[in-house]
């Protein structure tokens, strides 16, 4: 048994390496941006290999999922230029003067990381004491929503000020999305998968604060399928026109500083959860997070607006 | 550490701590969905409301001395704790002041619509980004955790290259991406950083590192990784590529607040780090590698500002040589006199944010008034913009060092911890800056004395010159209040007497 | 050799690939994808770092960072995205001869 977990972190390590290394070194760009979804998949394998399934939920959503998709909609846009060859940028001389530069400063990361402890339980021990106050049972919950709840408030706000910088570099010229009328399977297909993704998601917000899941789980399989929906045309891209999208966007981050600020109030501090309440603001604040990742996500997927189907609402002086 | 026996905040100390960080988080979502739609008065209410909240906390820390937050309720290790302490207060006003200022600057500017930027709604994009930008320096400035400052930095980054595409030509969004890039890297190298620092320490907590002694095989890689990362974002030569670009193409006050404040940032967190959470952790020819890149990116930085085509990439430029006197300091703070340089740095990143933004605003100014900023063709328009190149003046004494600026009593500071800890080599590159400096500012101050020609101008509105020049005095003052600034600093100061073991004596 | 050695050092080995990737290709496109391998090399550091302890259960404390860590590199590689298409979108918009006047301002 060992053997073979031994083996299969082998060749796991093994391949992830040599994909990343296709994904710098293949000629073809659509080539490379496949192998770069695959290296995404295979991540997300390594995270259940490291027992990190809230990760690899994740990973293969958004990191691959969602990044590869994005990546693909931009060579689409880029394809009308021009075919691209790789690029060496620096003649053989300085190549290896930078792979020995990079190899050398890796060996001595990687000498650091040799001297670890190998037993070690950094902040485990003091999560596992107050984990019973935090109002979630699922420890990466709890760390995410109660102990370090700034840096996810802080983390929602890098993802409003995403979706405002893509805003602002509208008006895209031409179409967002350069896709074809979809043929009747994938309609069909459509159709039944919605309602089913929509229900996992439901379901990963439910469970997030007991088992792996939580907001950010839910809200990419639920922009996953927004995505759908955008890919096939049975809804138009989220324009930012009317107040009720933009209130959307920043729902979370909202709702996130309002509960920080109300418990304030009962004398607590910034985003102290009072015990009592904990579980119920825990999943309050998830179901909002939930809605906002996931209209982000597919804002920063359609990645700006179209000028052929709306003008900028604030062209008019 | 029983949750019920955390301190709570008495009511009659209203935690501005948290306030100086929620306010502009909150005004910069309102502002987003707000639009166009009584924007401007919201806007103006929300800069002074935060200026308002970082004045409340400043005489707080002035009068109780070191002010602490457990959020969450939690304390560190397990939560996050923001501090202010002096230097901290010190960072939140030249952010405070900087960014009022610029804000009515910007006011004006993308109030005119299609002339800064060429698309016709910069201005409803610029206040949620500036909120954004504001919120992130202030958490920055605030916060005593490893990876909550990664967190505060990406905010901060991210505004700030998205403020930078404003400007939406073409120039400007290849130099945001390029911007975006490195600061993506330089991030990412911090957490690794991060990572290493966690993997054989257990805590986040800047108090935490700074009373444990760290691990002696992980220290040494775990502060070179961070302090390359901080490196990048900072933009030390010779890391500074992505700088001139991004600075010089941004709308203008998107470049005063670029060059003033958004690199001072990461600037802080390194000075944080190498003095506060790991002191004597690096050996002395680090700091001394530092200085040397300092040095070059004086020499390097001030060459290329006397060979700038372009008003703004001469700023630009000026920026990449003033952050290298940052770097001088390094391997004076260990040595004799080291409080002294550790107090000029401070000085000096706040009189040069003065200083650089006026600089920029007035730059833009002139470029809106000519609709242009080559260098060459700026003859004979002095006279005629007096108001424009009067700020230039005022903020070139302060950048070039001399009385009453902030920036002279530092550069005095540093040169007697030179002389002191007999590095005197260190003085000579200080003359040698400051000499540079006058150079490519008096290129520009020269044109102000050609001959009036009847080239035609643009009018620019008043508030746009009051804001260069407000900046330009209050940088010109900056060494009349050199005195209660020391005071505020000594407040929770590190005890950098103590840390240079490996220097020179 | 421990799991956690075996997978931090992959982790390094990733890093290494992707700043050599990041510094010698010019194409925007594998640029951020060398970021983004970057990234996933020091996310699993941090992961790998975490399996550690003596119980055998994890420290959720560096998953909670890796898990906001994808969320921040995830928007910051839409933001990159943007930027491409827009860069792309004003190239084609010249070659149809219909703006120049970003040479111009930019003088």
């Amino acid at each position: 048994m060992t053997a073979i977990l031994w083996a299969f972190d082998v060749v796991l390590a093994v391949t992830l390496v040599a994909l990343a290394a296709g994904v710098l070194a293949t000629a073809s760009l659509f080539r490379s941006i496949v192998l770069f979804i695959v290296f995404g998949l295979t991540m997300s394998i390594a995270w259940a290999r490291l027992d990190a399934v809230d990760l690899g939920l994740v990973e293969a959503a958004v990191g691959a999922g969602l990044t590869g998709a994005l990546l693909l909609n931009t060579l689409g846009h880029m394809r009308s230029q021009a075919e691209f060859t790789p690029e060496p940028s620096h003649g053989p001389g300085g190549r290896l003067a930078l792979a020995l530069a990079a190899g050398t400063a890796g060996l001595a990361i990687g000498a650091a990381v040799w001297a670890w402890p190998d037993a070690f339980a950094g902040l485990g021990d003091r999560v596992d004491t107050h984990l019973a106050e935090s109002g979630a049972q699922n420890p990466v919950t709890a760390v995410l929503l109660n102990f370090r709840a700034y840096d996810t408030l802080l983390e929602i706000g890098v993802l409003v000020v995403a979706v405002v910088a893509v805003w602002a570099l509208s008006p895209m010229r031409g179409r967002v999305l350069d896709a074809d009328p979809p043929g009747l399977v994938l309609a069909g297909f459509v159709h039944l998968l919605v309602p089913v993704v929509v229900l996992v998601a439901g379901y990963l917000l439910w469970m997030g604060t007991d088992a792996p899941g939580g907001a950010f789980q839910a809200g990419a399989v639920l922009a996953a399928a927004g995505v759908l929906l955008l890919i096939t045309g049975r809804v138009a891209p989220p324009q930012l026109q009317a107040i009720v999208e933009r209130g959307a966007v920043v729902l979370g981050l909202v709702a996130f500083l309002a509960v920080g600020v109300a418990v304030m109030a009962g004398g607590h501090a910034f985003l102290e959860l009072p015990d009592a309440w904990a579980t119920t603001l825990i999943l309050l604040l998830e179901s909002l997070l939930t809605i906002s990742i996931a209209i982000v996500l597919v804002i920063l997927f359609a990645g700006g607006r179209t000028d052929a189907a709306h003008p900028p609402e604030d062209a008019a002086p | 550490m029983a949750r019920r026996e955390r301190t709570r905040p008495v009511p009659a100390d209203a935690p501005w701590i948290v306030w100086t960080v929620v306010l502009p988080l909150l005004a910069a979502p309102v502002a987003f969905v707000l639009g166009r739609r009584g924007l401007a008065p919201f806007a103006a209410a929300s800069s002074l409301g935060v200026a308002a909240s970082v004045a409340a906390l400043a005489w707080q820390v002035a009068a109780q001395g070191v002010q602490r937050h457990r959020l969450g309720g939690w304390g560190a290790p397990l939560g996050i704790e923001l501090h202010a302490d002096g230097l901290s207060v010190l960072m939140l006003v030249m952010t405070a002041v900087t960014g009022v200022v610029v804000s009515l600057h910007a006011h004006g500017t993308f109030g005119l619509g299609g002339h800064e930027t060429r698309e016709p709604s910069g201005r409803a994009r610029f206040w949620p980004l500036w909120l954004f930008l504001w919120g992130g320096l202030n958490a920055v400035f605030l916060s005593a955790d490893l990876f909550n400052l990664f967190v505060s930095l990406e905010l901060v980054t991210l505004s700030a290259v998205a403020l930078v595409a404003l400007a939406a030509t073409r120039v400007a969004v290849a130099a945001a991406l390029q911007y975006l890039l490195a600061a993506m890297l330089g991030s990412l190298l911090y957490l690794l950083g991060v990572a290493l620092v966690y993997a054989t320490e257990g805590t986040l907590s800047l108090d935490e590192l700074a009373r444990g002694a760290p691990h002696a095989s992980v220290a040494p890689p775990a502060l070179a990784l961070l302090t390359i990362g901080l490196a990048l974002k900072t933009a030390l030569f010779p890391l500074h590529f992505w700088l001139p670009p991004a600075h010089a193409n941004a709308p203008t006050p998107v470049s005063a607040l670029l060059s003033g404040l958004v690199v001072k940032a990461s600037f802080y967190v390194l000075w944080r780090l190498w003095f506060q959470a790991f002191p004597g952790v690096a050996p002395f020819e680090a700091s001394m590698l530092l200085a040397v890149l300092g040095t070059g990116a004086i020499v390097w930085g001030s060459v290329q500002a006397l060979q700038a085509t372009r008003l703004k990439s001469l700023v630009a430029y000026s920026t990449v040589a003033q952050l290298g006197y940052l770097f001088l300091v390094f391997p004076l703070v260990g040595g004799p006199g080291g409080l002294a340089a550790w107090q000029a740095c401070a000085v000096f990143a706040v009189s040069h944010a003065f200083a650089k933004a006026a600089f920029f605003m007035a730059a833009g100014n002139i470029r809106l008034a000519a609709g242009h900023d080559r260098i060459a063709d700026l003859d004979g328009i002095g006279a005629r913009l007096p108001r424009s190149f009067f700020a230039v003046g005022l903020a070139s004494v302060a950048l070039m060092g001399l009385p009453p600026s902030g920036t002279f009593v530092a550069k005095w500071m540093m040169m007697r911890a030179a002389l002191e800890s007999g590095q005197a080599w260190l003085m000579v590159v200080m003359l040698l800056g400051g000499l540079f400096s006058a150079g490519y500012c008096f290129r520009v101050l020269a044109r102000a004395f050609t001959p009036p020609t009847d080239t035609p101008l643009q009018p620019v509105p008043g508030s746009l010159d009051a804001a260069a020049l407000a900046l330009a005095v209050i940088a010109l003052a900056t060494g009349l209040f050199v005195a209660p600034a020391l005071d505020l600093l000594a407040i929770g100061a590190p005890d950098v007497a103590g840390l240079g073991q490996d220097g020179p004596r | 050799m421990t799991l956690t050695l075996w997978y931090a050092l992959t982790g390094v080995a990733l890093l290494v690939v992707g700043v050599y990737g990041l510094v010698s290709r010019v194409h925007v496109l594998r640029q951020i994808m060398a970021v983004n391998i970057v990234g996933a090399g020091v996310f699993l550091v941090l992961v790998a770092g975490a399996h550690r302890r003596p119980s055998g259960a994890i420290d959720p404390v560096p998953h909670a960072m890796v898990l906001t860590g994808i969320v921040v590199a995830v928007s910051a590689t839409a933001v990159a995205l943007a930027f491409a298409r827009r860069l792309r979108a004003d190239a084609d918009e010249r070659t149809d001869g219909a703006a120049r006047e970003d040479e111009a301002r930019a003088g």
